[in-house]
């Protein structure tokens, strides 16, 4: 899986491109934005092809170590399939999940500045 | 009358991309007549997804080995139907997991019962030293 880290507004956009499974589940846990607690990412899922249950629990994860983890980890470009694994899990209701990097990097810089 | 498709597979994570792929392929047979093709679309996916989940278990309670056990994977294909099983030599498990306690952020414990939720049908049973666990889904 390659990880692609770039920012927007003062928030850093983690693009996923890849199989999120067992095997590439712990490389996203060790990216450094994703790992800080005090970091909010927007999680670009659009170029990932398949993600199971371990890739969901990387995300999970990551989200549970944020000082704010309904907020620390925001999701955008869901595909069909990667959703499927959300929503059989519910854990979609655990996240902020946009349609476009955009519109969620405007709601994770919104969010950011009414925590400072 | 249905044809059967076995495939032994060392119990390594870098071979569930060749779990997945396979399953896919064979999934696909099934498809391409009289279904939208938004179901057959789900139909193969829910096979990656379950037979990933599988595979990802036995790989991840085989235990430490000089060499990695093998996974053996059959693929029973009937007319609308597909019958995935995996059999692997790990200790004994049970199916009925409950469901994750999403609100407390699970990092694990969700394979189960993916699995169970979106395929027809899921059986276990032990045969020897042997873990059978059998997915079936109709198109």
């Amino acid at each position: 899986m390659i990880i692609t880290e770039t920012s927007a507004n003062g928030i850093v956009i983690v693009a996923l491109e890849g199989n999120l499974d067992a095997l590439s589940a712990p490389k996203l846990r060790g990216s450094p934005p994703v790992a800080d607690p005090k970091t909010t990412v927007v999680l670009d899922l659009e170029k990932v092809g398949f993600m199971d249950s371990s890739g969901l629990g990387a995300i999970v994860g990551a989200a549970r170590e944020k000082s704010d983890p309904a907020c620390g980890i925001v999701l955008s470009c869901m595909n069909d399939k990667v959703r499927r694994t959300f929503e059989t899990t519910n854990a979609q209701r655990l996240f902020h999940i946009f349609d476009d990097t955009a519109a969620a990097v405007d709601f994770a810089a919104t969010r950011q500045i009414a925590r400072t | 009358m249905s044809s059967i498709i076995t495939l032994t597979l060392p119990g390594d994570p870098l071979f569930t991309e060749v779990a997945r792929q396979t399953t896919t392929s064979v999934a696909s047979l099934l498809t391409g007549e009289n279904h939208s093709a938004s179901d057959e679309t789900q139909f193969v996916h829910d096979f990656e997804l379950a037979v990933s989940e599988a595979f990802t278990n036995s790989v991840k309670y085989a235990g430490e080995h000089d060499t990695p056990p093998t996974v053996t994977l059959t693929f029973e294909l009937e007319k609308q139907r597909l019958t995935v099983s995996l059999l692997d030599a790990n200790s004994p498990f049970s199916i009925d997991t409950p469901a994750p306690d999403i609100e407390s952020y699970p990092e694990n414990g969700y394979g189960l019962w993916i699995i169970r939720r979106v395929m027809d049908s899921v059986t276990y049973r032990r045969e020897g030293n042997s873990n059978i666990i059998s997915m079936s889904k109709t198109l």
